[in-house]
């Protein structure tokens, strides 16, 4: 940013470590929203009896709204005192997070997460030009906006997939109303201080900065499936708990949290942070394509590959979407759009995909399955009975990878038998984790190739080296 | 160099996860696909008892019947178990299949003798007391003699009606008492056809 669009402040704030991390937190809270009810997902469908792709709507409603939203929240942001919108924004938020928490029905939770997203689009693109009054350094304030996004982002659904498991859906909603209404002093407080030079939005000459942004939308989709095809294959594929898999996932976040102190000391600029970033979220996700077995271990290298990709390539986008541009909240709300939008199209793309490859999963595994039972070493009676409950449990749950250890509860096997019984449902179950982990395969890499794409962007950048 | 430092790491620390995945066999990671019927499988040591005889002539006999359909014996099974009526030309290849099998276990001498399998026999049938007495009484070279198991076994087969075997299939009880009584039907019958001048 120029001197001649200098860091508007009025002087010095005193509450300014305060303000900065009621911010930040309020910033990582709504972008989380994005992601915090992956987990949820099995449980909502439960609790309203609703179908798969109603539910998928909790998410995509969030999602599209915020993507759509984010560009006149900004413009609203820029008309008027940012610190006054971002407060009525917060209050909108917190009234529809509220509405989430005690939704009675699965239309009212997927309309009030719409209106929780057109309030946290109001925060985000209002907080950008809070956190940069408040840090008195737009590097640092713009910085401190992306690595709140970032964060929120990553532990999303983590925080989502451990309420779940302790409580239930409802308070992922209960426990952000606490978190975001005690920014608002420090968003009052910053009221009349964020002074402007030229920012009309209709008549500011710059544009949005595409190939960041494009690059952004890109990775976004790509980020999804780690994020949701991942908790997906882990809960639903692999039988993990939510609560298992949400501590699984947490290597996403921690590396990306990780990934500054580790490589912002090479000051290799923002041109090359989006090209590693990118290069390492395409290949943990060719890696978690090619998972060789079904221990959580094997997901954490490349789990630790997309997180510091999303370090990396987040936050260097960003910022170098925002560098230079007035109002800054409107360029902000462009990169929230783009972010979002990715979201948005990655579902689109990759569930579509995923679903259609575990349907297509369904006959070679029965058949995997049929294999396996005819060449057991146990009596041919307990075979053909076992088969009977086998064929119930796998036509019960069409489209989903089913649970055969009901089958295997409820066989009476001669104790003499027993081990060859036990030795067949390990068998059937690692056949069934096969399977569900070779359908998320294709969704993966058509993600990875979501990063790869954003290479050709973040090869046209035009670089500068981060202090 | 300070700018390519980063993206050459980053190429690095991909293609070392990628390359311990794949090593360990990642690109393998998928569902067992069903053996070739058509490839002659090893038959395991036949125990001298109804159940397990009866079990390795079917499997031996589904993966015969698999091949001559073109099919693999695991769709086959679930075809059968799936279906209400089983296709004429799928009975005939269950038929031929199991003929077959019989046949191969008989050339290999792999099947047990009948006196080897009637006390089991005679334990589960229905037959009078005396009548087993008696039966029990025949030496078992006589037996042998009269009845050897391949021509029974074939004769089973030639005489089985594959539709209702599968409809039992739902109730392994049942399919164990309909095949005693086609073998028991067919004993019968052999030994009729041998006794006759």
């Amino acid at each position: 940013m120029g001197p001649s669009r200098g860091i508007p402040s009025s002087g010095p704030y005193a509450g300014r470590a305060g303000s900065v991390a009621a911010l930040s937190v309020v910033v990582a809270v709504v972008l989380g929203d994005a992601g915090v009810v992956t987990l949820a997902l099995p449980e909502i469908l439960r609790d309203f009896g609703a179908q798969v792709w109603g539910v998928a709507w909790v998410l995509i409603a969030f999602n599209l709204v915020l993507a759509l939203t984010a560009v006149p929240a900004a413009r609203v942001c820029v008309r008027r005192d940012p610190a006054v919108s971002t407060a009525g924004g917060v209050l909108g938020f917190a009234a529809a997070t509220t509405l989430c928490a005690v939704a009675p029905s699965l239309g009212v939770l997927i309309g009030a997460r719409a209106v929780q997203a057109a309030g946290g689009a109001v925060v985000i693109v209002g907080s950008l030009e809070l956190l940069v009054e408040a840090t008195g350094s737009e590097r640092s304030g713009a910085r401190r906006w992306a690595a709140a996004g970032v964060a929120g982002a990553a532990l999303g659904p983590v925080i989502g997939g451990l309420l779940t498991s302790a409580f239930s859906w409802r308070t992922i909603f209960v426990v952000q109303i606490p978190m975001v209404l005690p920014a608002l002093p420090a968003m009052l407080a910053l009221r009349n201080r964020v002074t402007r030079g030229r920012e009309n939005p209709d008549t500011s000459p710059d544009r949005p900065h595409v190939l960041a942004n494009l690059a952004l939308a890109l990775l976004s989709a790509a980020l999804t499936a780690a994020l949701f095809l991942l908790v997906l294959l882990l809960v639903d594929g692999w039988r993990t708990t939510p609560a298992v898999a949400a501590l699984a996932v947490t290597a996403v976040p921690v590396a990306a949290l990780a990934a500054g102190p580790v490589f912002r000391g090479l000051r290799a600029g923002t041109r090359s942070e989006a090209i590693a970033g990118s290069v390492m979220i395409a290949g943990g996700l060719a890696g978690l394509a090619l998972l060789p077995g079904d221990e959580l271990v094997w997901t954490l290298a490349p789990q630790v590959l997309i997180g510091l990709g999303l370090g990396l390539s987040i936050d260097s986008l960003t910022a170098a979407a925002l560098r230079d541009r007035i109002p800054r909240a409107l360029y902000g709300g462009w990169t929230i759009a783009a972010r979002h939008a990715g979201v948005v199209v990655g579902l689109a793309i990759l569930t579509p995909i995923f679903t259609a490859d575990l349907r297509h999963a369904e006959a070679p595994t029965k058949e995997a399955i049929a294999s396996l039972v005819l060449d057991a070493p146990l009596p041919a009676s307990t075979k053909l009975d076992l088969a009977e409950q086998l064929g119930r449990r796998l036509s019960a749950e069409r489209g989903r990878v089913p649970d055969l250890r009901p089958a295997f509860k409820s066989l009476r096997v001669p104790a003499t038998d027993a081990p060859a019984a036990a030795a067949l449902e390990h068998g059937l179950q690692d056949q069934l984790t096969r399977a569900a982990t070779r359908a998320f395969r294709t969704a993966f890499l058509v993600a990875a190739g979501l990063a790869l794409l954003a290479l050709g962007p973040a090869l046209a950048l035009r670089d500068r080296i981060s202090s | 160099m300070r700018r390519l430092g980063l993206p050459l790491i980053a190429v690095l620390l991909v293609v070392a996860v990628l390359g311990v995945q794949l090593a360990a066999g990642g690109a393998h990671y998928t569902p067992v696909r069903p053996a070739n019927p058509c490839a002659r499988r090893p038959v395991p040591p036949i125990p001298a008892q109804l159940e397990p005889l009866a079990e390795q002539i079917v499997l031996l006999g589904l993966d015969d019947a698999a091949c001559r359909l073109g099919i693999s014996r695991e769709r086959l099974v679930l075809a059968l178990a799936n279906a209400h009526t089983v296709s004429p030309r799928s009975s005939a290849a269950l038929k031929a299949g199991l003929g077959d099998a019989v046949d191969r276990l008989d050339r290999d001498h792999r099947l047990p003798k009948v006196s080897q399998l009637l006390p089991e026999a005679l334990a589960a049938s229905n037959l009078p007391g005396i009548a087993k007495t008696i039966i029990e009484a025949i030496p078992d070279g006589a037996v042998d003699n009269l009845l050897p198991t391949g021509p029974l076994l074939r004769r089973t087969v030639d005489e089985l009606d594959v539709n209702r075997l599968l409809h039992e299939l739902h109730d392994p009880n049942q399919l164990g008492s309909a095949l005693q009584s086609a073998i028991l039907q067919a004993a019968l019958r052999e030994i009729v056809d041998r006794l006759r001048p």
